[in-house]
């Protein structure tokens, strides 16, 4: 790793203008912050550089460097073109330009085609090289890819963002076949086009397990990123071009990450004139979607209209109520009308997902004294280098997090703890630095002990906590022998690093006996690998900037509000900044908005849930209501921002706002609302159509607004100490979503076919059997069982995104449960 | 018909230059005695028969000798220019037989009154095909953008200028406006709007291809 | 009833019903005519050579909405047209227009019916005709001024001025033929003329054939004096709200008073009903009628109207002074 100083700035010249930047930065980077344009094609600004069209070509203090991956020195002096740069790359663009197929009319990226834009912009007028094109057929890579290499300019950019951000490394380069250069060529062209071409000549994008299929997330970001129309939805292949296609802004509702996503409408046909979302694109340069945002978009509440009795009855219906239940895949907008209602009818509020992150926050701002964790995701993708995860399936619950952990593997050199009692395979291979810790299950108390006892500076921990850290040191002594030496070496680096500066030194052997032990116990409680030390230690060398995310593990916890408190205590006493992943959409929203209560008996309106009187998106409901993607609101994202959504489609029936109306507590319009947020939980008083939704030129965001923390009481910081809540059972099932499946809004979408099963590891899949009824307190659910390669071990995933189901009854306050399971 | 005839002949004249005569007219008296004498001078000098004359002359002429400017529209239609801009035709290849359109949608970009519309899909050929096409006659200016962008010279305009509706929205079918395949022999390349200019030859820059 | 009364009875159908047709016909003459003329074909397709042509429109008037503009007098404005249409028969009262004929015996009812040439031959026959046309002017008068429209204002405004202004040439221009005859019977007019062409009162009488035809023009509201209702200056005159029916028998009454300015014209000048040599008198008559009613046509396909100034300047200026001068002169002559 280069050397970074202290808020090295340095300040170079970029094509006359005079930029200021971070040392160790891209001059790409640079450029395109300050909005001055090289030229580029195979970079992606969150990815590493690929040098593959080599046409970022610039003149820095005088020698000839590739913008993408040369760095910014202080002073430099960067010509972004002259005459022999403008040269090569209008060479580069010549040869990109030889054999691409001119039937620019049937290409679904006309018009917004990379190389159609840089043929134009630099001036491709006559086409001196030629070369004989081999056959490349067209292909279907999975269930939503198609690839036709024919289009295909193998500039990498889906192998770059598939490795370096998604972390499937689902693609490579493979071989094409064609016909070697004229080597003559090698004298007569510019140099830079030459190898370029040489290197084209010989390669096309192939799945990386050598087969014709890809094993991947079928996330589809590598058609986002696709210059050319060579990669493009099985979906949309064919169907629509770019300018046709009116480009709504809006905030994905499928997860908490609250991605920035355009929807793309068009009438649905010549007949049919009713506005159709035809795909999902995003800022791929600042942003990464998951399979379920890029496809799962027609989830439409489309046979909705204004029923009026209906609405009559859903009044009546809500007079009488004794509660409401929902979930979080709903606007601020919409929890603000339900916390209203609470607020005049009395009615109570209940929503199992936000109630037990609502209950670990307050548990955790009470410890802190004040609301929200200070850790931002998506400046840890820029700066951390060390990465712990505990208590979420990362690559099901939270697709982003797992971009995050994977790109500081692969961009920021660091390393990554995943914590979990199920092992996952991809996360594994995200980077040799990448651990996959299948603790025990209920176990997270430890892990964070272990956090604390390994980075906290002693001096800011409670007596307390030290006292028991102390006990836990000294009481497993005896354990293991072997271990302890590399024990010894480890902790004391821990003991350095309390302050600021941890993993440089060397530690005397003097200090590892005492504390050899502390480890062990510890580790044996939540079931560490034996080589753990040894591990942690090759980690930790040169890491600097440490990032802690916790998952709904730790919400669905019976010790839930310990671990709070130990997350408070984690980040006033270690360097770890810590994200705390709300576990549904706005559940963080909600968690703030809405006095949320336990489960009731009583008349129960349900909103997308189960109820005796229905509210219902999904068109199955008493009442329609609207789908995400045809109401405006606000959402508030795990990265603590509240983000404006529009509506993409329209919307023929009825709203919770005219119900509240027709009560006479409506406001005009639901956006109305906005500026009602609550001041006093971190919310502005800000106007729907204030928001902005978009991303600035240094991919900073520029979305909505940022919550502000809170200061609180500080009322409980002391954890307690460990109990056991060891669960065993035959087999041990955990409520968790496929991937790509994340409500029942992804399970609506046509392209989503993850369906609502029993996901398991192939080995339990093969001992299960193919269908199997499972006994769940007494109610019997029959379901198929699917296996998900991706998963290790004995534990099965159960989902929850069916409110038919209803799992979350249970499972209750515990993402673990032990169920029996018999073949059907 | 002599007419028809005649109106071809009037096209070839029209191409040359015309010639103006500017008429005499002299001073006009505005008051008294001259403006008397001038009425007494033109009365009398048989202008008004003059006027008789040649009506009642072009009468005998239109009845005796069939010298008549009246084209019996709807039975008699006349010959059109090859560049008029009346209903759109989309053709098919010479050789194959196949529509030329290849569903690129440029014509429904650009054109201005935003009545084209079209439907695309993928096919089992892995092409492109054009699953329904539509232009709404109703809304049409016949500018001939779409015609002018067209890449393949598949839409252009033809002759069938008889578009009156009972309906303000008139919708043509793509197989209402696609030659008829058994008519493939008489179909025409258009010479108007978006056609190749016949010095298209000259204006290519050779690419070498010949490997 | 005598077999005159009945013949009276029958003749006064006989014009009503033939009089209105060929009112009717000749707006087909006209667009014929004006066709030719042009070197067009005029109505070709409803029924042959476009024949039927009158029927469809005449179909198409009389199914016609019938309106009345809000603001306007309802009474005058219905009223008018038929007083247009009825002046125009009421003249033809005093015209000879067929031969006298006996209904054949064997008919039931009306056999033995004598039918004569002139409902009723008054012997003050021109006198008669000229003052039921000038009493036509009320039609277009009042039509104007009823409909509470501007143009229509316009229009009955220069009704009032054109048709009051040639009353007096057509006066002046008929008295001098009358002072030659002795009579106000055009009966009187047509003994007069039988004994050849060279007794035609238009040899003797030039100026006041020619006054007199200038001024039927203007009485009849023809090219070029068809200001009342010149579409290019006034929309339509005093016609520019009616339609249908109503402004039908303007028409109607348009071209029957064109028959009986030719009627006056063939009788008065050109020798009348009188045989020639071997030819019947009355096919020669008829013959005389559709020539004057041609010559209208004629001059409307050949000559440019004349603007209000120009048309009452000829009036006061050049006609009447004619006609004193012509009255004059053939006082002089008869004293003589």
């Amino acid at each position: 790793m280069e050397e970074i100083e202290n808020n090295g700035i340095v300040s170079l010249i970029i094509d006359g203008k005079i930029c200021t930047a971070k040392e160790g930065e891209y001059i790409l980077n640079v450029a395109r912050a300050n909005s001055i344009f090289i030229p580029a094609i195979c970079y992606l600004t969150r990815c590493s550089p690929t040098l593959a069209c080599r046409i970022c070509l610039v003149e820095a203090d005088g020698k000839r460097v590739y913008a993408c991956n040369a760095k910014v020195k202080d002073g430099m002096n960067v010509v972004v073109s002259n005459e022999e740069i403008l040269e090569e790359r209008k060479a580069i663009m010549q040869v990109y330009d030889v054999n691409h197929p001119l039937q620019c009319g049937v290409c679904d990226q006309s018009g917004s085609c990379e190389l159609q834009n840089y043929t134009l912009e630099i001036g491709v007028d006559e086409q001196p090289y030629r070369i004989a094109d081999v056959q490349r057929e067209s292909s279907n890579w999975s269930s939503v890819l198609h690839y036709d290499p024919a289009l295909c300019i193998v500039c990498e950019r889906c192998v770059t963002v598939c490795k370096d951000m998604i972390g499937d490394s689902a693609l490579t380069t493979g071989p094409r076949g064609g016909e070697g250069l004229d080597k003559e060529l090698k004298d007569t062209m510019p140099k830079d086009a030459y190898s370029m071409w040489n290197k084209l000549q010989k390669s096309v994008i192939a799945p990386s397990n050598e087969t014709d299929q890809t094993n991947c997330s079928d996330c589809g970001e590598c058609i986002a990123v696709c210059p050319v129309g060579a990669l493009v939805s099985r979906d949309f292949v064919y169907t629509a071009n770019s300018w046709e296609l009116t480009k709504v802004p809006a905030t994905c509702a499928h997860c908490s990450s609250g991605c920035q996503i355009y929807y793309e409408t068009k009438p649905t046909s010549i007949a049919n004139r009713y506005e159709k979302i035809y795909r999902v694109t995003n800022e791929w340069n600042y942003v990464s979607l998951c399979g379920a945002g890029r496809f799962g978009y027609d989830f439409e509440n489309r046979t909705a209209s204004k029923d009026a009795n209906a609405l009559k009855d859903a009044v009546v219906a809500i007079k009488k109520a004794d509660a409401i239940r929902f979930n979080s895949v709903i606007t601020n907008e919409e929890a603000l009308m339900l916390q209203t209602l609470k607020e005049k009818l009395g009615v109570k509020l209940i929503n199992n997902d936000a109630k037990a992150f609502k209950d670990f926050m307050t548990y955790f701002a009470n410890a802190k004294g004040s609301t929200l964790s200070n850790g931002n995701i998506r400046t840890m993708m820029q700066e951390s280098d060390f990465i712990i995860s505990v208590g979420s399936a990362l690559r099901n619950d939270n697709p982003n997090v797992r971009y995050l952990f994977n790109n500081i593997q692969k961009l920021n050199k660091g390393a990554g703890l995943y914590f979990h009692p199920i092992g996952d395979k991809v996360i594994e291979n995200l980077g040799k630095n990448v651990a996959c810790i299948e603790n025990k299950i209920n176990s997270e108390e430890a892990v964070l002990y272990w956090i604390l006892d390994n980075f906290a500076d002693k001096e800011k921990l409670p007596a307390e906590v030290k006292d028991y850290l102390a006990s836990l040191s000294t009481t497993t002594k005896k354990t293991i022998s072997e271990t302890v030496m590399e024990d010894v070496v480890e902790t004391v680096v821990d003991e350095a690093t309390g302050e600021s500066k941890e993993v440089t030194k060397k530690v005397p052997k003097k200090v590892d006996k005492e504390i050899e032990v502390n480890k062990s116990k510890l580790l044996e409680i939540f079931g560490a690998p034996s080589d753990f030390a040894d591990t942690i230690e090759k980690f930790l060398a040169k890491k600097e900037n440490f990032s802690l995310v916790v998952g709904e593990d730790l919400y669905f916890h019976p010790r839930s509000k310990n671990l709070a408190i130990l997350v408070a205590l984690i980040e006033s006493t270690t360097p770890f900044n810590i994200a705390i992943i709300p576990p549904k959409t706005n559940s963080l929203g909600v968690s703030l908005i809405c006095d949320l209560d336990d489960e009731c008996s009583g008349y129960v309106i349900g909103y997308n849930e189960v109820g005796d009187f229905r509210l219902s998106a999904l068109g199955d409901g008493d009442l329609d209501m609207p789908a995400m993607n045809q109401q405006e609101g606000t959402l508030t994202n795990m990265h603590k921002r509240v983000v404006p959504t529009n509506a993409a489609l329209s919307y023929n029936g009825y709203i919770l706002n005219d119900i509240l109306n027709e009560l006479g507590m409506g406001e005009r319009l639901t956006i109305d609302w906005t500026k009602e947020l609550p001041v006093k939980e971190g919310f502005e008083a800000r106007e729907f159509d204030s928001l902005p939704n978009g991303y600035n030129n240094d991919g900073s965001e520029n979305r909505g607004y940022g919550l502000k923390s809170q200061k609180v009481k500080a009322t409980e910081s002391l954890p307690k100490e460990i109990s056991s809540n060891e669960m065993s059972a035959d087999v041990m099932a955990y409520r968790c979503n496929p991937q790509r499946q994340f409500n029942e809004f992804t399970a609506t979408a046509h392209q989503i076919f993850e369906p609502f099963a029993l996901y398991a590891s192939e080995e339990k899949a093969s001992e299960l059997g193919s269908r199997v009824a499972i006994d769940l307190d007494g109610t019997e659910f029959v379901l198929d069982v699917k296996i998900d390669d991706r998963m290790s071990g004995d534990i099965v995933k159960l989902p929850d995104f069916k409110h038919s189901f209803e799992i979350y009854k249970f499972f209750g306050q515990n993402r673990f449960k032990s169920i029996s399971i018999r073949k059907a | 018909m002599a007419h028809i005839e005649e109106h071809k002949d009037t096209q070839a004249i029209q191409r040359e230059k015309q010639n103006y005569i500017m008429l005499d007219l002299g001073k006009t008296p505005q008051f008294g005695i001259p403006a008397f004498i001038q009425v007494v001078k033109r009365s009398l000098s048989r202008e008004l028969l003059k006027g008789l004359g040649v009506t009642f002359r072009e009468m005998i002429n239109a009845l005796f000798k069939g010298k008549l400017h009246t084209t019996q529209y709807p039975f008699e239609k006349l010959p059109i220019a090859p560049r008029y801009r009346a209903i759109h035709e989309m053709l098919r290849l010479l050789e194959s037989g196949h529509y030329r359109c290849i569903g690129c949608g440029l014509c429904e970009k650009i054109c201005i009154s935003n009545c084209i519309a079209m439907e695309t899909r993928y096919d089992e050929n892995q092409r492109k095909e054009v699953s329904e096409y539509t232009i709404n006659f109703g809304r049409c200016i016949f500018c001939g953008y779409c015609a002018e962008v067209c890449p393949e010279l598949a839409i252009v305009h033809g002759g069938r200028y008889e578009n009156a509706s009972e309906q303000r929205a008139g919708f043509s079918l793509f197989e209402d406006m696609l030659t008829p395949i058994d008519k493939l022999k008489e179909q025409n390349e258009f010479a108007g709007f978006g056609s190749i200019s016949p010095n298209a030859d000259e204006n290519i820059k050779k690419t070498p291809l010949a490997y | 009833m005598d077999a005159l009364t009945i013949g009276t009875i029958i003749k006064i159908l006989i014009i009503l019903a033939i009089v209105s047709a060929i009112a009717g016909f000749g707006t087909y003459i006209e667009r014929k005519v004006l066709a030719f003329m042009q070197r067009r074909l005029g109505p070709m397709h409803v029924g042959p050579y476009g024949l039927l042509q009158i029927a469809a429109d005449g179909i198409k008037l009389f199914t016609k909405e019938d309106i009345i503009p809000q603001n306007a007098n309802k009474f005058i404005f219905s009223l008018a047209p038929v007083i247009t249409a009825a002046t125009a028969f009421i003249a033809m009262a005093a015209l000879p227009l067929f031969p006298t004929f006996t209904i054949p015996e064997f008919l039931p009812l009306i056999g033995g019916a004598i039918v004569p040439s002139i409902v009723a031959d008054i012997n003050i026959g021109i006198l008669f005709i000229l003052g039921i046309m000038a009493a036509g002017l009320y039609g277009p008068l009042l039509a104007g001024m009823a409909q509470s429209n501007k143009w229509g204002i316009i229009g009955s405004a220069r009704t009032a001025v054109q048709f009051l202004s040639y009353e007096v040439v057509t006066g002046l221009s008929v008295l001098a033929p009358i002072m030659l005859v002795g009579s106000l019977s055009l009966i009187d007019f047509n003994d007069a003329q039988a004994s050849g062409i060279g007794s035609w009162l238009i040899w003797q009488q030039p100026i006041a054939f020619v006054l007199f035809l200038i001024a039927g023009f203007a009485e009849t509201n023809r090219t070029p004096f068809d200001l009342l209702e010149h579409e290019a200056e006034i929309i339509s005159g005093y016609v520019t709200e009616y339609s249908g029916l109503r402004w039908g028998m303007f028409f109607i009454g348009e071209y029957a008073n064109m028959i009986t300015i030719s009627v006056i014209a063939a009788v008065v000048f050109c020798g009348g009903y009188n045989d020639l040599w071997f030819i019947s008198g009355w096919l020669l008559f008829v013959l005389k009628v559709i020539f004057f009613f041609f010559l209208m046509l004629w001059v409307r396909a050949a000559w440019p109207h004349v603007r209000p100034d120009q048309m009452m300047w000829l009036c006061w200026k050049v006609l009447m002074p004619l006609a004193v001068i012509n009255i004059v002169i053939t006082g002089i002559v008869v004293m003589l």
